[in-house]
């Protein structure tokens, strides 16, 4: 190492810890997912996570996890796995008909990290989020959503990768980017900000929340053409050679992202993967969200099947259905091993991308025949820098969604003036 | 019967109709239906539903709420959801000994029928919402004549109920790119001017003019155009603001114009259909003015802003009288941009815009390539097209004797020897099984699984879609039928199969309704393709009935049934178009309206232009509750 590197290397503080969630839908068969034991979990993982065994000394698998009672929405068992997974809490009986649930943990951690980056957070879904008739007289955004900015905002999620790749990491020079936008953007925008406010006050509440939707995205423009300032002084002190603060000379260098040509649904899975790598890299944003697949609408024709993934779910004892829904299972949580795989081979600071972060993987629902929660299924990867202890599979853990939530936050340094939703308690086994 | 026709028709758009068909007045009526909802529909709420859906919902229906309030949003829509279950006998449950005889069904079905009138006169608020896609790139091509594939960057949109799919913050961004790219078009830094520049922005002042007081009157213009009203003090002042920005950073007039611009083409009120702010008016209902009524009326028929000649009507404030509002709606139709009322609206109602994501098995229909979809899309399109163009009756959107077809397309109606090539033409049917959406590829086709038709579904979407009857959903819990647990399913017919769902108690009610129907239509394979046998080589059975009890033997003798309901089909089509028009699913006093219109409507034969035209000249399209 030469001495420029080494200078550098002593500037740069302690990596960020950054968090990530993915998702699938329906529960997992779980005589295929759960290990039998801490040997099984090392060193014969049963078949669903069978990918992760070269990394299973960076995952922890714990078992006991309950979600959150869904009564009184006992009809709408799809609707209720997606939008009470990150808010661990139930939406509200009495306004039914419109979004009111709880900000979501990946948003909490936004608020209190998300000055640091370019993106307060980054939420990815594999499809658009479609609006779909929906059981129990739930809106039908609580069958899309589980990123919720605020009780009444679901936060809408890219599914265009290649509009991420080109807004996020564009290449210098490219045209019509914000970053060679000219500089007055970020005033004008302001203005026009300020202006919309008289327009505000003359709507109806539940038009003032489809503005704001809109307002609250032009603001991000706005904060993202401030980051992009920053950023490019900062290129400007390295071309003189200071370097950024942020990195280590040591540093794996930023990842390529290919935009696949064809439909494979596992090339687009893992382009997604491979954008929350990068942004994680790149310090682009330290929280993110990926809905694998909605509850309904998914299939699989990789699989050699084309029903769709809920039509399989209430196999009964259909061995047929019970292999294929395994195939998916196994299929989306290869995927997740993709990116964690990835993470780990990316050094970055003493360790690895992966070291410092916490990567979740989940489902839910325990299984989609019969709609149990009472183990949820739930894989973490990383350390989250040393807060978590991996290498384990803890099999009597008490607590339920909210929990998990609330230890995940307190993990990752974000301070808590109340538990999650439902939660009354840590999980401390899962600590380092 | 004449005397109401004849006040109707006295009274026209002004929506102040106090005297229905059958010469009862809205008192009267209301009067009838607090009379029949105290006496019949309580009595018989308490009896055989209150002791599930009484104190707290049960799937979502909360009866004993919606008996305290019938005439508001959601008691309202409790009803008509429970009738539609005690219709079709999916409530009470079987296993609960209390059951209604038939005769109080169809005494409840008919008594929350009228319970609309228990509502009060509402045209419900202006509901905003954000331009389209294609309203968007429209919009800048009629305004600024940029080409518009200009916004092919944007996503497309998922929609649904007249709602879009919400817009993320990194597609929020484009349009800023889109902004930036249009005014590079349209004010090209460092060359001459460009015709639409001059036009926009006028000439540049003479050294010492006021250039300040110029760019107030090009910002007038520019918000006049782009949120389709004359804009206020407060936004003029918000413009300058930006024009000023330019000038401190030491931009030209020009440049600072342009900057200017670029706010205006990111602004909320370019992007979003508002009203026009506050109005001064102290009743709580009023008519829309005329600038909301021309954005409202190019919206809903072009996909595009108001052209001149729609503007300056509202500037004159001309537009809402009728006869001049009636006129505008037909000269919007006999030009070509009302074509856009089939991707806007027809799509949508067909549900055939599914169609291009949807997945086929590739080993089973290696045929579904994207030509072909694409023609199956742009059949449904010229078909609707041509139905609105000609003023044919909403029947003919069942029952018909040509459709459009190309090469590939033909081969999946069996007619390829007499279609070649690539271009989509008008082809006349003598198959009487073909002709009208029934028979038509793009929906069989989306009303299909990946690998084989679905009755269930294809009835569902007769109903629903072509005849506005309201399904009951399924129960959550209960697995679809592929999915059931049975090892004596194989070796059964699809039909064989279906027709198991009716030995299910908890099924049985509905889908002896649904399944019927699309038995109509499995001669039709899952990509619209004429088979006489199932995929297990055992011949179709297409006999099936209605929900009414007649009976049918083929799709030719469905669709001959249903082109009979044409009041039926007419008031679906009806609903659907005003629900898009107004961008809210219809409630309460909205059936009122309606029932109003279909008098007129069905005076004029069905016809598709007396439909659109009644639609957008009716009370509720004109009119907006700003209070309470």
């Amino acid at each position: 190492m030469d001495s420029l590197a080494l200078a550098a290397n002593k500037k740069a503080a302690k990596p960020p810890v950054r968090m990530a969630f993915m998702y699938m839908p329906h529960g997992v068969i779980m005589d295929q997912f759960w290990p039998k034991d801490q040997e099984s979990f090392l060193n014969s993982p049963p078949p669903i996570i069978r990918s992760l065994k070269p990394i299973m000394d960076q995952c922890l698998m714990m078992k006991g996890i309950s979600g959150v009672p869904i009564n009184p929405f006992n009809g709408a068992p799809h609707a209720l796995e997606l939008s009470t997974w990150l808010t661990g809490r139930l939406p509200d009986a009495d306004s039914r008909g419109r979004i009111n649930i709880a900000i979501s943990a990946d948003q909490i951690m936004a608020n209190y990290v998300g000055a640091h980056t370019l993106l307060p957070s980054l939420e990815l879904a594999t499809m658009p989020q479609t609006w779909k008739e929906n059981q129990e007289g739930l809106h039908e955004g609580y069958y899309n959503h589980c990123s919720y900015r605020s009780p009444t905002q679901p936060v809408p999620a890219e599914t265009d990768p290649r509009n991420v790749l080109n807004r996020l990491f564009g290449k210098r020079g490219e045209k019509g980017r914000v970053s060679q936008a000219n500089p007055l953007d970020r005033q004008m925008l302001d203005r026009v900000l300020g202006g919309a406010r008289d327009l505000r006050k003359t709507l109806a509440k539940p038009d003032q929340q489809k503005l704001d939707e809109y307002l609250d995205s032009v603001r991000s423009v706005e904060r993202r053409i401030a980051a992009i300032e920053t950023r490019q002084q900062e290129a400007a002190f390295e071309k003189n050679g200071v370097a950024p603060s942020k990195r280590h000379a040591t540093d794996s260098a930023p990842i390529e992202v290919k935009i696949p040509e064809g439909d494979k649904r596992s090339e687009y899975m893992r382009v997604m993967c491979d954008l929350t790598v990068l942004a994680f890299q790149t310090d682009t944003t330290r929280v993110s969200t990926y809905v694998g697949s909605r509850p309904n609408g998914a299939s699989y024709p990789e699989l050699g099947f084309s029903n769709q993934h809920h039509s399989q779910t209430h196999y009964g004892s259909d061995q047929e259905k019970i292999r294929k829904v395994a195939a998916i299972n196994q299929f989306n949580v290869d995927q997740f091993a993709y990116m964690v795989k990835k993470m780990h081979a990316l050094k970055e600071g003493d360790g690895t991308l992966l070291d410092n972060c916490i990567m979740m993987w989940g489902s839910g629902l325990e299984d989609g025949n019969k709609h149990r929660r009472d183990n949820l299924p739930f894989i973490l990867a990383g350390k989250g820098g040393g807060a978590l202890k991996t290498g384990r599979f803890l099999s009597g853990v008490k607590g339920n969604q909210a929990d998990l939530l609330t230890t995940l936050l307190d993990c990752v340094g974000v301070p808590l003036d109340r538990p999650i939703g439902i939660a009354t308690k840590q999980i401390e086994a899962i600590k380092a | 019967m004449q005397r109401g026709a004849i006040i109707f028709s006295l009274l026209g758009l002004t929506g102040f109709l106090a005297v229905n068909v059958a010469g009862m007045d809205e008192a009267a009526l209301r009067a009838d239906a607090q009379k029949v909802f105290k006496e019949k529909v309580g009595p018989f709420v308490n009896k055989y539903c209150t002791r599930c859906h009484g104190s707290r919902a049960k799937a979502g229906i909360n009866l004993q709420s919606a008996l305290k309030n019938p005439s508001g949003e959601s008691g309202m829509l409790h009803f008509k959801k429970a009738a539609a279950n005690v219709k079709v006998h999916d409530m009470p449950p079987v296993d609960t000994s209390k059951q209604p005889t038939d005769a109080e069904r169809r005494q409840f079905v008919e008594w929350i029928g009228k319970l609309k009138h228990l509502a009060p006169r509402d045209p419900g608020p202006f509901i905003i919402r954000r331009l389209t896609k294609t309203e968007y790139a429209n919009t800048l091509r009629d305004l600024y004549g940029v080409d518009p594939s200009i916004a092919d960057s944007l996503p497309d949109e998922v929609v649904g109920e007249g709602f879009l799919n919400s817009i993320s913050s990194l597609q929020s961004e484009l349009f800023l790119g889109i902004a930036n790219k249009v005014v590079a078009q349209v004010a090209p830094t460092g060359k001459a001017p460009t015709a639409i520049q001059k036009r926009l922005f006028g000439e540049v002042p003479p050294e010492g003019a006021d250039h300040r007081k110029a760019a107030r009157g090009v910002a007038r213009s520019l918000a006049r155009d782009a949120y389709r009203r004359p804009p206020t003090n407060a936004e003029l002042n918000v413009l300058v603001g930006i024009y000023d920005l330019g000038r401190k950073n030491n931009l030209n007039h020009t440049a600072s114009l342009s900057l200017m611009f670029k706010a205006v083409l990111v602004s909320p009120q370019f992007l979003f259909i508002t009203p026009a702010g506050e109005s001064e008016s102290k009743e709580p209902i009023v008519p829309l003015d005329d600038f909301q009524l021309a954005s409202r009326l190019s919206y809903l028929l072009w996909s595009a802003p108001p052209d001149a000649e729609l503007a300056g009507l509202a500037d004159k404030g001309d537009l809402h009288k009728p006869e001049v509002l009636r006129a505008q709606v037909e000269r919007l139709l006999k030009d070509d941009r009302s074509r856009a009322l089939f991707d806007g609206f027809g799509a949508q109602w067909l549900r055939v815009n599914a169609l291009d994501g949807q997945v086929f098995d590739p080993k089973r229909f290696p045929e579904m390539k994207p030509a072909l979809r694409t023609a199956m899309i742009d059949e449904a399109r010229l078909f609707f097209e041509s139905i609105v163009r000609e003023n044919q009756s909403v029947v003919r959107f069942v029952d018909s004797d040509y459709t459009f077809l190309n090469e590939p397309l033909a081969k999946v109606y069996g007619l390829e020897q007499t279609v070649r090539g690539p271009k989509m033409r008008r082809v006349k049917l003598t198959n009487p099984n073909r002709g009208g959406i029934l028979g038509m590829p793009a929906t069989l086709a989306t009303t299909s699984f990946p690998n084989r038709t679905s009755p269930v579904n294809r009835g569902v979407w007769v109903l629903e879609q072509i005849l506005g009857e309201r399904v009951p959903p399924p129960p959550a819990d209960i697995p679809e039928l592929e999915e059931q647990d049975h090892q004596d399913v194989k070796g059964l017919t699809l039909r064989q199969l279906t027709e198991r769902h009716q030995s299910e108690a908890t099924c049985r009610n509905c889908h002896k309704i649904l399944d019927p129907i699309g038995f109509g239509l499995e001669n039709f394979d899952a990509i619209g393709r004429w088979r006489d046998k199932t995929d297990e080589g055992l011949a179709i059975d297409s006999a099936g009935q209605l929900p009414d009890g007649t009976k049918f033997s083929t799709p030719a003798e469905l669709k001959n049934l249903l082109a009979k309901r044409e009041a039926d089909l007419a008031r679906n089509f009806t609903e659907r178009l005003m629900a898009f028009a107004i961008g809210r699913q219809l409630r309460g006093y909205d059936d009122v309206v309606i029932d109003q219109l279909m008098i007129k409507i069905a005076k004029d034969d069905y016809r598709i232009r007396a439909i659109i035209t009644e639609v957008v000249a009716s009370y509720l399209f004109t009119h907006r509750r700003i209070k309470g």
